[in-house]
C-alpha cells in the first residue's frame, strides 16, 4: 500500500451550514424519522439539496473508488474522475505515486484536463495556458507587468489517495476517515494475489443510468432480483443470498451443488493460501466492506455460460483457474469481481439527483492478447448484459420514487445488505450534520 | 576430514519471475542481435552436417547419440524440438533413410547436443543406429523442427510433463532445460513407463529433482512388470493420479509425449480435470499415415527454409510413408482442440518481435448468428432436440424434462422466477413444436393463442423450435 502524497487543500464552502435552518432542521428530521428495514423516502432519491448533502457528507468525507492501477500504468498517466460537482485528476508521478488534484484551474476555474483519461507531463490548462507541475504546483503563468503575482499562491487543490491491491481510492476531505487503513488490511490479501499490477484493460464501459447513485448501489447489494439476470444466473449459483432453512424445494439440488462447489474451491483455497471466509461490515465500520470468496457453477472459472475460463492468461501468480469470485463491495461506490482469469471493476459516479455513471472495468493479465487468449465479446458478455438489465432496474426505481403514490416498502430477509447500505448512509450523513 | 553433513535448514533460492530462455532478448531486441547471438538464436532450421563425439546407453533399450556440429557452430534450438537425420542405412552410396528424433540435450549447452533412440528390434534404423553410429560417425541432419516446445518467455511456467516411455526424450531436454535456467517455475513430471528397470534418465532425474526445488518427478508403471517393492504409481494415466500429483493441473501447461493410445486417453483425463485444450501441448510418437504425411510436409518446409529443396522427401511421399514401421520417432508436432492432427508448420517464424499475432476468428455474438439451427452446437442427451434461435444451440432433451431448467443450464438467457408456472416470467415464444403446460395462471390463453408458453412448466412432444 501507498500513501498519500499530499496534504490536502480543498476545505470550501459547507453546505450544512450555509442552508436556512429550517431547511436543515426539515432534513434531519428526515434522516432521524428513517424507518429502519425499510426503503427510504422519496426525496433521498429526488432532491437536489438532498443531493448535494450526500456530495458533501459522502463523497466529499469518505474514500471513494476511483480506478486500478491498470489505468495509470506509466509515469504521467492520468484519469479524470468525476462526481456530483467535483472533478478529480489521479494521475501517476514520476516517483510511481499517485496524485489527486481537483481539476479547477486556479485562474478562472477552468478544467485542466479534460480527456477521461490520457497521459501527461505537465498540466496545462487550455484557457489560458496556466501550468501546473504533476504535483500540481503552477509553475508558469504569463504575467507581463504583474510585480506582485506569486505563483506560490496558485497550486491545484490536492486530495488524498491511497493505492490498495491494485485500487486506487481518492477522498477529499481535509482529514479522511481514519479506519480505511483498516479496512485496507482486511482486502489486500485477498485481492494481492491477483496482481492488479500485471494486468491491463480489456474494456471499459461508462454507462448513464438516469437513478439516484444510492438506487444503484442498493440494487447492486442483493440477488432477489436475480432471476432477471439470464447470463448471470449461469454463473451464479439460484441459491446466492439464501441460506440453510431457507431454500425451495425446486432449489434443493442446486443447493447441494452449490455447497460441494463451496467446499472444493474452500479446499483449493486452503491449498494456495488463499482468503476465502466472509468479512461483513458493512455498517459496522466508517470504511464500510464486505468480501468472500465464492464458487461459481459450471466449471467454477469464470463469468462464462459453462463455468469456463474467459481469459487463458491466469491472474497473478495464482495456480488455479477454479477459483470462483473473490467479490468485495465497499461503501459508498463500489464493488468488485476477482476471478483467476479476469477481474472487473465497478465504479458509481454520481452525476445529480437522478443520474449516476457506472464504470465498469474489464481487467485481464498484460500479457494476453485480444483474440488470442481472450475474445472481447464473449469476456464482456455477462456483465455487459447484467449491467444493462440493473440498468433498467434501476431506473424503474428512480420513477416509482418520484410518483406521489411512492411511499418506503419492506427489505426482505435477503436484502440485508441493502438495509446494511442504507444505514451505513444515514449514519454517516447524520454524523456529518451533528 | 571435512563435514559435509549439515542438519541446518538451507534457505530457497532467490529466483527472478518467471523463465526466459536465453536468446529470448536477443530477440526482442530492436537493432538485431549480435552474429554470435544470432547464432545461438533458434529462427531457422538448417542443414548441417554433425559428426558423433559419444554413446550413452540408457535404460530401457535406449541410447543417447551426443553429436557436435562440423562447422564448428553451435545448434541452436528449442527445448522439445527435434531434428531429421539421413542415416546410410544400406549404405554409403545408397540413398540414405531419413528419420527424425526429439533432441534430448538441452539448448542451453549448445556447443553439443544429443538424440536419444530407443531399439525397435523389428524396426530399419534403430537397430543399425544403434549398431553403427560411434564416435567419429558423420551424418547429414535438418533441424531443428517442431512446434512441440516451451515458450521462449513465460512468467508463469507452471508445468506438468507427462511422457510414456521413449516420450521422455523431448521432455528430457524440457527439463534440463529449465534446470540449467534461473527463474521460477513450477515442474511436475509424470512418467510411465513399461517395467521398472526402464526409465531412461531416471538417474538424472531423480538428480535433478533432488537439487531443483521447483521439479518434482513421478514414476508410473504400467499394468505389467510391477515389482514387490515398486514405490511409485502403478496402472494407466487416470484423471485422479493426474489429481494426485497435480492438484492445479487446471493451471498448468501441459507438454504429454508418447504413444497414440496415451496420449488420446490423456487428452480425455485433462480435460476432465480442468485443463484447457489451448494449454495442452503434445507430441505423437506413434506414425499413421496421416501424421508421416503432415510430418513429412513440415520437414519439406524446413527443407525449403534451409535453403534448399529436401527433393528425395517431397517427390516420394508415398514411398516414404510406405517405408516406415509404425512406432519409430515419428512426431506430429501440433495438436489442436478438436484432438485431430494437423500440421502446424514451423512456429519459427511467427516467434519473432515483430510478427503479427496469429488471426483468431472471434466468435460472433449469439445475435449475429444466421438463424439456422442446422449449424448451431448441440448439447445434452435425450430423444428430442430444441433450437433455440437467438441463442444459437441446440439442446437435446427428453420428454418428460421441464424445458427451462435445461435450456438455463445450456446457457439459453430466459428469466425465471417462481418455476411454477404462476408469474409469467419465463414467457417465451415457440415457433414450432408441440409441448404439454401445466401451468397455474402465469399465462393467458390469448398469449397461448400467439404461441407463447412457460418452460418452466413445459415438457415438449417433439423437437421444438423456440424464439429465445
Ligand atoms: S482558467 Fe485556466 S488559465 Fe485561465
Ligand atoms: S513550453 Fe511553454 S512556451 Fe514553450
Ligand atoms: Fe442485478
Amino acid at each position: 500500500m501507498t500513501t498519500s502524497v499530499n496534504a490536502p487543500l480543498s476545505a470550501r464552502g459547507k453546505l450544512a451550514s450555509a442552508m436556512p435552518a429550517e431547511q436543515l432542521a426539515e432534513i434531519t428530521e428526515l434522516f432521524a424519522l428513517r424507518r429502519t428495514g425499510y426503503s427510504l423516502d422519496a426525496p433521498f432519491y429526488t432532491d437536489p439539496t438532498i443531493f448535494k448533502l450526500d456530495m458533501e457528507a459522502i463523497f466529499g468525507q469518505h474514500w471513494i473508488f476511483a480506478g486500478s492501477v491498470a489505468e495509470l500504468p506509466e509515469p504521467g498517466d492520468y484519469i479524470t474522475v468525476d462526481y456530483g460537482p467535483y472533478s478529480l485528476i489521479v494521475l501517476r508521478t514520476d516517483e510511481g505515486d499517485v496524485n489527486v488534484l481537483h481539476n479547477v484551474c486556479r485562474h478562472r476555474g477552468a478544467r485542466v484536463l479534460t480527456e477521461a483519461a490520457g497521459s501527461t507531463g505537465n498540466l496545462v490548462c487550455g484557457y489560458h495556458s496556466w501550468t501546473y507541475s504533476p504535483e500540481g504546483n503552477l509553475i508558469h503563468a504569463s504575467a507581463p507587468g504583474e510585480a506582485k503575482f506569486d505563483k506560490n499562491c496558485f497550486a491545484l487543490k490536492r486530495a488524498h489517495s491511497r493505492e490498495v491491491a491494485g485500487l486506487i481510492f481518492v477522498c477529499i476531505a481535509d482529514v479522511p476517515p481514519a479506519d480505511f487503513d483498516e479496512t485496507a488490511k482486511i482486502f489486500e490479501p485477498y485481492l494481492a494475489p491477483h496482481d492488479l499490477s500485471k494486468t491491463k484493460i480489456a474494456y471499459q464501459q461508462n454507462i448513464i443510468e438516469e437513478g439516484n447513485w444510492k438506487l444503484v448501489m442498493e440494487n447492486n447489494r442483493e440477488c432477489y432480483h436475480c432471476d432477471g439476470h439470464p447470463e448471470l444466473a449461469c454463473s451464479l449459483f439460484p441459491t446466492w443470498g439464501l441460506t440453510e432453512g431457507l431454500i425451495p424445494a425446486h432449489l434443493e439440488e442446486v443447493w447441494d451443488r452449490n455447497k460441494e462447489a463451496q467446499s472444493s474451491l474452500e479446499e483449493r483455497c486452503r491449498r494456495y493460501g488463499l482468503p476465502y471466509e466472509v468479512v461483513e461490515e458493512l455498517d459496522t465500520r466508517i470504511a464500510g466492506i464486505r468480501i468472500s470468496r465464492e464458487s461459481l457453477d459450471g466449471e467454477g472459472e469464470s463469468f462464462s455460460a459453462d463455468g469456463r475460463r474467459l481469459s487463458k492468461k491466469l491472474l497473478g501468480d495464482l495456480r488455479d483457474f477454479r477459483l470462483g469470485r473473490c467479490s468485495m463491495h465497499l461503501q459508498p461506490n463500489s464493488w468488485f469481481h476477482f476471478l483467476g482469469d479476469h477481474v472487473i471493476t465497478f465504479g458509481v459516479f454520481p452525476i445529480n439527483e437522478h443520474q449516476s455513471l457506472v464504470r465498469t472495468t474489464w481487467l485481464v493479465a498484460d500479457d494476453a492478447e485480444e483474440g488470442v487468449d481472450y475474445d472481447l465479446e464473449k469476456l464482456t458478455y455477462t456483465w455487459k448484459q447484467t449491467n444493462l438489465q440493473d440498468k433498467a432496474f434501476v431506473e424503474l426505481c428512480q420513477q416509482g420514487a418520484a410518483s406521489p403514490a411512492y411511499e418506503p416498502g419492506p427489505y426482505m430477509k435477503s436484502e440485508y445488505q441493502v438495509e446494511a447500505f442504507i444505514n451505513w448512509y444515514v449514519q454517516r450523513v447524520q454524523e456529518h450534520l451533528a | 576430514m571435512i563435514d559435509v553433513l549439515t542438519e541446518t535448514p538451507v534457505q530457497e533460492p532467490q529466483r527472478i519471475r518467471g523463465l526466459e530462455m536465453p536468446w529470448n532478448r536477443v530477440m526482442g531486441s530492436i537493432e538485431g542481435p549480435a552474429s554470435a547471438a544470432k547464432a545461438l538464436g533458434p529462427w531457422h532450421p538448417q542443414e548441417f552436417v554433425a559428426e558423433c563425439v559419444e554413446t550413452v546407453p540408457e535404460a530401457g533399450g535406449m541410447m543417447t547419440f551426443v553429436f557436435r556440429r562440423c562447422d564448428g557452430a553451435p545448434l541452436a534450438f528449442r527445448p522439445g524440438q527435434y531434428v531429421n537425420i539421413a542415416f546410410p542405412v544400406n549404405g554409403d552410396d545408397q540413398e540414405p533413410v531419413d528419420r527424425s528424433y526429439s533432441l534430448s540435450s538441452s539448448p542451453t549447452q549448445p556447443w553439443t547436443f544429443s538424440v536419444t533412440v530407443k531399439r525397435d528390434p523389428g524396426g530399419l534404423v534403430s537397430p543399425w543406429v544403434h549398431q553403427n553410429v560411434r564416435p567419429g560417425t558423420v551424418l547429414d541432419m535438418l533441424g531443428p523442427v517442431g512446434a512441440f516446445h516451451l515458450p521462449d518467455a513465460d512468467r508463469r511456467a507452471r508445468y506438468l510433463f507427462l511422457a510414456a516411455g521413449a516420450g521422455i526424450t523431448p521432455i528430457m531436454s524440457m527439463m534440463r532445460t529449465i534446470h540449467s535456467l534461473a527463474g521460477t517455475a513450477d515442474v511436475v513430471v509424470l512418467y510411465h513407463g513399461a517395467e521398472a528397470g526402464g526409465f531412461a534418465f531416471h538417474r538424472e532425474l531423480a538428480y535433478i529433482a533432488s537439487v531443483d526445488s521447483r521439479i518434482k518427478v513421478f514414476y508410473a508403471l504400467g499394468d505389467r512388470g510391477r515389482p514387490e517393492d515398486w514405490e511409485g504409481f502403478s496402472g494407466r494415466l487416470t484423471s485422479a493420479m493426474i489429481d494426485e500429483v497435480a492438484p492445479d493441473a487446471n493451471g498448468r501447461q501441459v507438454y504429454a509425449c508418447g504413444p497414440e493410445g496415451y496420449l488420446n486417453s490423456a487428452t480425455e483425463l485433462l480435460r476432465k480435470v480442468g485443463v484447457d485444450d489451448t494449454s495442452i501441448y503434445m507430441e505423437f510418437f506413434s506414425g499413421d499415415r496421416q501424421t508421416l504425411l503432415e510430418y513429412q510436409a513440415e520437414l519439406a518446409l524446413a527443407a525449403d527454409i534451409a535453403g534448399e529443396i529436401a527433393e528425395d522427401i517431397a517427390e516420394s511421399a508415398e514411398d516414404y510413408f510406405e517405408s516406415q514401421p509404425a512406432a519409430f520417432g515419428m512426431y506430429e508436432p501440433g495438436y489442436d482442440e478438436d484432438g485431430t492432427l494437423q500440421a502446424t508448420g514451423l512456429a519459427l517464424e511467427a516467434v519473432g518481435p515483430e510478427a503479427p499475432a496469429a488471426a483468431a476468428t472471434p466468435a460472433p455474438a449469439p445475435e449475429a448468428q444466421a438463424p439456422d439451427a442446422s449449424s448451431f452446437d448441440t448439447v445434452g442427451t435425450g430423444s428430442l432436440t430444441l433450437s433455440f434461435m437467438r441463442t444459437g444451440i441446440n439442446v437435446r432433451i427428453d420428454p418428460e424434462e421441464p424445458i427451462l431448467g435445461v435450456a438455463q443450464r445450456a446457457g439459453v438467457r430466459i428469466g425465471a422466477n417462481c418455476k411454477e408456472g404462476m408469474c409469467g416470467s419465463c414467457k417465451v415464444v415457440r415457433l414450432s413444436g408441440e409441448i404439454d403446460m401445466n401451468h397455474q395462471g402465469g399465462i393467458r390463453k390469448r398469449e397461448i393463442d400467439a404461441g407463447k408458453f412457460l418452460p418452466c412448466c413445459s415438457t415438449a412432444r417433439t423437437d421444438m423450435v423456440i424464439d429465445a
